[in-house]
């Protein structure tokens, strides 16, 4: 989440705790004779903070699982998972005493530092990445239904197409499945009702030769092949220069499919961007959930074995 | 001069003399002589663009006589060989881009201009025909759009202004390329068109034609005929209509038998015929659950869940919502609240609504006894309604059987005593509007009370710049109070929206109600006072806020947007996943939807101050709270409409399975789903004050917001708007 | 125109309603990675516990001493029935080893592992924390309030509150009894031991630590078996802070090794005799050498009896003493031996040794050297740990020092200016000098562990017993 200045509190409340926690660590060794320890009281301290902190980060997770649980509102739960996970870090290293310990104190260790590192890269990524998306991609949609969407935008083309240059003779467009709970149940125009098999405004074989051509060949392929970056429509100076060219051979009449075929155009590239944006805006969390899941798991034991022996 | 002094003067010959200010075509008509012409007719203005009716009136030019006023002394003649070969090249001139025959001289062989044409003997035109055609729009379902049959004579455009005042019809581009269009040249079908057909009454030619309805489905059941015009023309109610007319339609009007326990229309369906009975008995009923959606925590405290349930008034009690005992439907009688189920009738009318407006079923109706019916499209329909001898029975069946439910039903009429009913039953008139009509004009005199009976009323302020909507009545909902109460003026224009019907009380009535019940004046002055509030203040607002997007995307019209800060929103679905949970996993909020600044106004209620929703509700049970929070009551039918037409895709249907009764298997029960219509209800069942998707929001960036004040400084500085095509 | 106007509903009806429910790959691949990697923590300590590897849970590598233990955590962490924690108990550690008690009046016996703190990686156990000793030292109590020494009783550490050593606190002075001028023998010498030469004599030439082998440089060659006697003689006490010193302490100054190339024993004037007396000797054992030294020396030479002044020590102008005394061989001898005591008491011996004469006897007294071996009686120097520096570095009074009496033991700051509680300086905690046990008490264990068992597991742990007193 962005932080600004509503994270006020809690900034100063993290910097506040972080400054007694360092005073602490820095005094307690004063006293017991064994100095710093993670088994000394204030040792163990440290670590019930900390993993008290992990935890409650981690259980973020969980309250987004069960959103309408009034728990408090989850973005106060990301302020305290953001500052509080943050927090857990030092305060481990104050447990451990800037020491790894043995095999499952290092693997731990290991594990916290990837969760911090990913949830900090994270953090950044949402301070830039929603901007971008916003500035670059005015038409996104959303991320799950780019696919469903992109089909949509297929069957647009060929409708258009298809409009003033007759029938294509390519797959039948309506063989995608609405889903349930879509159009009909939602009282949307069914979209077969928008554009009739027969052309409205029908040119000859040989005016609809270059868009025809130019759709079959080069369009049509690059809209149904999801994912093929290097298609020279894929990129948007090249794909106006294309459109230029194509309007310079096509009847004034066709114009206007024309325009409307660079914007499905456009709408496509824009989505591919918006899930290569996705993919980032969301991709650290394949790493920082997982991880995180299997330190609180490791964490656990080792809180039981370390407080055992 | 006077007005009423009479002129004097001579037509081919013969002298005549007409009140001043006629025009020399209705000089000549007065007098027995006819001057061709295309472009005028007697409703509508002359404007004088065919110039068919050109006489000589003894100048140098040719007059074009629908648009002439006549002079003292004025020497007319309509039928010199030079004016006859005016005539000739005009009409050859517009035949040569004439496709002939065109669709009405092929349906109807009444074509006035092929007609003419003949008549002048004009066989092949000598001029070039133009090359580019025009094309078709086939989109209306009812009328035929041919633009090259069109011939510019406007009177499709006067009958759709003027006439009917929709203003649908206009004229766009010039030279070749002029034509008639509706709207801003959309779609005829895609336009506000209200489909009253005045333009295709009004076309001379092929260009508009009436698109002939399909005949009703007789299916193979031997107890469905199609009835002959000679069966039908022997009933009362259709004294007096054209046999032609009806042979014309014929297919769509069939008598049909239905026995006893069958069903004859589900609540719901789509639909468009209405049923007369003829014989029998039948029974109208609701046979969803009459209960609304309510969303509850199922437990106390931290870990409680939330559920939708379907919950009556007495358990979940809403604003208001306890004094509504009736359940408006499309039949002669209203539903019981507690008691959904009535009878009706031989001479009984239904689905009314459904077969003008082509609205859901909004009731089941089973056949009590072996019936005998009439199902009827909604021409025939038409021709029903405009029947005198049928609109005076259903009249009286009217007064008899709905009026005192209809005006108590409104909860402030609900102490009228029955000797004042008695009273009221002699004198209200049922008043029937086409779509667009206006029924009653902002500044004029207010002279009476009206009570919607069928449809829907639009209430409207013009200010300078336009309209504003401030409300949209229908079944149950009154108005004209405001006029009469106050100075006598309206303060707003009424309009008919779709097909409607109205009860109007005159304002002699009105007075004598609110003298001998002070309490009705009394609510009707708070609700007068309440309602000009609101006007006020909406008008307030659009006069604040001059921004065009803002406006075009209705955020204006919004109380409560649902916006996602778009900065800090990391598209998580967080907040669709909450709504999702609170609903049982029915979301009613799609994060998808326009940008405003750099918000995304998502797809979730806004609360609209003109909730097109409330359109078209069959039994009207999509309402607004007095904080006017949009609604859904108790016997939502789960028809979809209000999905259909909220312009935001806010509304979404909520399925729940039922327990009812095994058609198949009697005495068993068997679980239906039905549908509920249900939208945001900002979680406010429940005791928390966020809804569930701000709440569920982990970074900061789904708010509920008054678009009006939290765009306040927005709207003061009128950015650079960041918005979709 | 444009394809469409976009608005709200037209976009909203291109999204499927149940989109959400619907799994994407994302959230299937976070669903399966969270899965996936969880289940891989568990599989993994399964098979620790199944492979019974306990290491994993070990804190840290233990000790070198102790990393045969590693595995082996029912070694030291003992399993009591009731109790759930499994702490090291000092039992454990009395098993292998015996950790004799500081003091006999300390009011507080600390656990062996709240010092000896173990998991910390290879490092010294006896390399314990200053706050280990400061818990007492920082404030010290004592059994019945009574020290039977004097220090200081609120000592923070090597670097704070530490009192200055004691020899050089009390200002006694050295005790030893050898007379010698440091700064004389640290001047450059016009004599060596082979004739006229200038030298210069190091410090090491007369001051090394036992196992040193060099041959001196102005002695004998050490022997093996010397080398066993300076050893012993340097540790002639047993020393409670080290149970095995080796090369910590300089061996002790050997007349044969270190003074007997420039300072012979003479006894004789007339140089009669080519070798001084016999040095480490009583004097009665040395009059007696003398008596028989000279009669020998008679019966060889009869004609010494009489004695002929040199010519040559007339040089004074007095006038002659008789020229010529018969004296009996008997006589001879006592006047001979009579003048080389003379020479030895006055002169020769009593150059370095202190002699008294007590009234009546014949023969003086020598005091004992009473040399110190170790300056610091609570404290462990090792001057082999410091070979890398020059001797006066420390010791810089040598160089100055002309009385035996001057204590040459550099004082605390010396030390301080590189033992210093910092980074990149010399240990300063407490353990570098000090030893908690008294290793003077050490009693020998007796082992128990067979070569399997600490391999393959210790099965059986012998069930707690209470710790004898004093046995921390």
């Amino acid at each position: 989440m962005l932080i600004d200045e509503t994270h006020k509190k809690w900034r100063d409340f993290s910097l506040v705790f972080l400054l007694v926690a360092t005073a602490f660590y820095c005094w307690y060794p004063m006293r017991p004779p064994q100095g710093r320890n993670g088994g000394s009281a204030v040792g163990i301290a440290f670590g019930i903070i900390g993993s008290a902190f992990m935890v409650f980060a981690g259980l973020l997770g969980a309250r987004k699982k069960f959103p309408v649980w009034r728990l408090g509102p989850a973005q106060t739960w990301m302020r305290g998972h953001l500052w509080l996970g943050l927090l857990s870090l030092p305060l481990i290293l104050f447990h451990g005493a800037f020491r790894f310990g043995g095999t499952l104190t290092t693997v731990l260790m290991v594990l916290l530092v990837i969760v911090i590192v990913s949830g900090v890269f994270g953090a950044v990524l949402q301070h830039y990445m929603p901007r971008m998306m916003t500035r670059e991609v005015p038409l996104e949609t959303i991320f799950e239904q780019i696919d469903s969407v992109r089909a949509q935008l297929l069957e647009e083309a060929d409708k258009s197409v298809a409009a003033v240059c007759g029938p294509l003779g390519v797959m039948a467009v309506g063989s995608r499945k609405l889903p349930a709970g879509g159009y009909s149940e939602r009282g949307g125009a069914t979209p077969a009702a928008a554009a009739a098999a027969t052309p409205a405004l029908a040119l000859t074989e040989e005016d609809s030769a270059p868009l025809r051509s130019f759709y079959l060949r080069q369009m049509r392929p690059h809209l149904e092949k999801p994912g093929a970056g290097d298609h020279p429509l894929a990129d948007p100076g090249k794909a106006s220069g294309i459109f230029e060219e194509l309007r310079k051979r096509v009847p004034p009449m066709v114009q206007e499919t024309v325009e409307d075929l660079e914007d499905i155009c456009e709408e496509e590239r824009q989505l591919r961007r918006q899930a290569r944006l996705h993919h980032w805006l969301h991709g650290w969390l394949l790493l920082h959930i997982p991880v995180s899941l299997a330190l609180l798991v490791l964490g656990a034991v080792h809180a039981y074995k370390a407080l055992r022996f | 001069m006077s007005p009423n002094a009479l002129v004097e003067l001579t037509i081919d010959g013969k002298r005549v003399s007409v009140p001043a200010g006629t025009t020399v075509f209705d000089a000549a008509r007065m007098n027995g002589i006819s001057i061709p012409t295309l472009c005028h007719q007697q409703n509508e203005t002359p404007v004088g663009v065919c110039r068919v009716c050109v006489v000589d009136v003894g100048r140098p030019i040719y007059a074009a006589s629908c648009v002439r006023p006549v002079e003292p002394g004025l020497v007319v003649t309509t039928n010199s060989d030079k004016v006859i070969q005016a005539r000739r090249t005009l009409l050859e001139l517009l035949m040569s881009d004439h496709p002939t025959p065109c669709l009405r001289q092929q349906h109807s062989r009444d074509c006035e201009l092929e007609a003419l044409a003949k008549q002048a003997g004009i066989t092949q035109p000598r001029f070039a025909r133009r090359t580019v055609a025009h094309g078709n729009d086939d989109s209306s379902l009812a009328i035929a759009v041919n633009f090259d049959a069109c011939i510019l004579c406007d009177r499709c455009i006067r009958g759709c202004n003027e006439v009917r005042g929709n203003f649908v019809l206009g004229r766009m581009g010039k030279g070749a390329q002029a034509g008639i269009a509706f709207d801003h040249n959309l779609q005829m079908g895609d336009s506000s068109c209200v489909s009253c057909g005045e333009c295709m009454v009004s076309c001379p030619t092929g260009a508009l034609t009436n698109k002939k309805t399909l005949p009703i489905d007789v299916g193979p059941d031997h107890s469905a005929k199609i009835a002959e015009p000679d069966e039908l023309l022997q009933l009362p109610v259709f004294k007096g209509v054209s046999g032609t007319f009806l042979e014309l339609n014929k297919g769509a009007i069939v008598r049909r038998q239905f026995r006893r326990g069958e069903i004859i229309c589900k609540e719901g369906e789509y639909g468009s015929t209405a049923f007369y009975i003829l014989e029998g008995k039948s029974q109208v009923s609701i046979r969803s659950p009459i209960a609304h959606v309510k969303t509850q925590d199922t437990a106390r405290g931290f870990l409680s869940k939330m559920v939708s349930t379907l919950a009556r008034r007495k358990e979940h009690p809403r604003e208001e919502e306890a004094n509504r005992r009736h359940i408006p439907i499309d039949a002669p009688a209203d539903l019981a609240y507690e008691n959904p189920v009535a009878e009706m009738g031989p001479g009984d009318l239904f689905g009314e609504m459904t077969c003008m407006s082509f609205y859901p079923r909004s009731a089941t109706v089973r056949a009590l006894t072996d019936c005998t019916m009439y199902e009827m499209n909604r021409n025939v329909l038409d021709i029903l309604q405009r029947n005198k001898t049928f609109k005076e029975r259903l009249d009286s069946t009217y007064r008899e059987r709905a009026l005192s439910n209809h005006l108590r039903g409104v909860p402030i009429f609900a102490e009228i005593t029955d000797d004042f009913l008695d009273h009221l039953r002699k004198t209200v008139e049922l008043v029937r509007y086409a779509p667009g009509q206006v029924i009653c004009k902002q500044d004029d005199p207010a002279r009476s009370f009206y009570l919607v009976r069928i449809g829907f009323v639009k209430v409207s302020e013009t200010y300078p710049g336009g309209e504003l909507v401030l409300a949209y009545l229908s079944r149950g909902n009154y108005f004209g109070e405001i006029g009469l109460l106050g100075g006598g003026m309206r303060t707003a224009t009424c309009t008919a929206l779709d097909h409607v019907e109205v009860v109007r009380i005159n304002g002699e009535d009105f007075k004598q109600m609110i003298e001998r019940f002070p309490q009705i004046r009394r609510g009707l002055e708070a609700a007068a006072q309440e309602r000009l509030q609101q006007n006020r203040d909406r008008l307030a607002i659009v006069r604040s806020v001059p921004l065009d997007h803002f406006l075009a995307q209705g955020l204006m019209e919004a109380q409560s947007l649902l916006i996602l800060d778009l900065e800090k929103c990391t598209r998580c679905d967080a907040c669709v996943r909450a709504c999702a949970d609170a609903h049982n996993g029915v979301t009613r909020l799609v994060r998808e939807g326009l940008r405003f600044d750099k918000y995304l106004v998502a797809t979730s209620c806004r609360q609209c101050r003109d909730p097109l929703c409330m359109v078209g509700c069959p039994v009207g049970s999509i309402r607004r709270r007095n904080s006017l929070e949009v609604i859904i009551e108790d016997w939502c039918i789960g028809c979809g409409l209000c999905a259909k037409n909220c312009p935001y895709g806010n509304i979404n249907l909520h399925p729940f399975e039922v327990m009812e009764d095994d058609p198949i298997q009697p005495r068993r029960k068997m679980a239906v789903v039905k549908q509920k219509a249900t939208s945001c209800d900002l979680c406010s069942d429940t005791k928390y004050k966020e809804p569930s998707c701000v709440y569920a929001c982990p970074h900061d960036a789904a708010h509920r917001v008054d678009p009006t004040t939290f765009f306040a400084d927005k709207l003061g500085q009128a950015p650079g708007l960041t918005l979709k095509r | 125109m444009a394809r469409f106007t976009r608005t709200t509903k037209k976009l909203a009806q291109r999204i499927d309603l149940q989109y959400f429910k619907r799994s994407s790959p994302f959230r299937r691949w976070r669903f399966l990675l969270s899965v996936g990697l969880t289940a891989l923590a568990v599989v993994w300590l399964a098979w620790q516990t199944l492979a019974r590897n306990n290491r994993a849970y070990s804190s840290g590598q233990m000790a070198t001493a102790h990393s045969l233990l590693a595995t082996q955590c029912a070694a030291c962490h003992v399993s009591r029935t009731g109790v759930f924690r499994e702490h090291a108990t000092n039992q454990a550690c009395l098993e292998c080893h015996d950790g004799p008690l500081h003091h006999a009046n300390q009011v507080f016996a600390p656990d062996c592992a709240s010092c000896h703190v173990e998991h910390r990686g290879p490092v010294r156990l006896a390399a314990t924390s200053d706050t280990n000793c400061t818990q007492c030292h920082g404030s010290l109590q004592a059994k019945g309030g009574s020290f039977s020494f004097a220090v200081d009783r609120n000592i923070e550490g090597f670097h704070s509150r530490h009192p200055e050593f004691a020899a050089l606190r009390s200002g006694k002075g050295d005790s030893g009894t050898i007379r010698l001028n440091h700064s004389v023998h640290l001047r450059k010498l016009r004599v060596s031991p082979n004739g006229p030469e200038e030298i210069q004599l190091d410090c090491d030439d007369c001051h090394r630590t036992p196992g040193d082998k060099r041959p001196w440089r102005f002695g004998e060659t050490p022997s093996d078996r010397d080398e066993a006697q300076l050893r012993t003689a340097a540790m002639e006490k047993p020393d409670p802070l080290r149970p095995n010193p080796t090369r910590a302490y300089m061996a002790p100054i050997n007349y044969s090794k270190h003074c007997a190339a420039c300072h012979l024993l003479q006894f004789d004037t007339k140089k009669r005799f080519t070798e001084g007396v016999p040095h480490g000797k009583q004097p009665r054992e040395i009059h007696e050498f003398l008596m028989n030294k000279y009669q020998g020396h008679i019966a060889n030479h009869p004609a010494d009896l009489r004695t002929i002044p040199m010519p040559d020590q007339n040089l004074t102008g007095k006038p002659a003493s008789p020229l010529a005394q018969n004296l009996s061989p008997p006589q001879w001898v006592d006047e001979q031996v009579a003048e080389a005591e003379k020479i030895l008491w006055r002169k020769t011996c009593n150059q370095c040794h202190t002699l008294s004469f007590p009234k009546g006897a014949s023969l003086p007294e020598v005091a004992p050297p009473n040399i110190p071996v170790k300056w610091m009686l609570h404290a462990a120097f090792d001057h082999n740990a410091h070979r890398m520096m020059t001797c006066t570095s420390c010791h810089a009074g040598a160089t100055t020092s002309q009385l035996t009496s001057d204590v040459l033991l550099p004082g605390i700051q010396n030390c301080r200016q590189c033992h210093r509680p910092v980074l990149d300086a010399a240990e300063s905690r407490c353990f570098e000098c000090h030893t908690y046990h008294d290793w003077s008490k050490e009693k020998p264990v007796k082992g128990r562990f067979t070569s399997q068992e600490l391999l393959h597991g210790i099965a059986t742990f012998p069930q707690p017993r209470d710790a004898e007193p004093g046995q921390r």
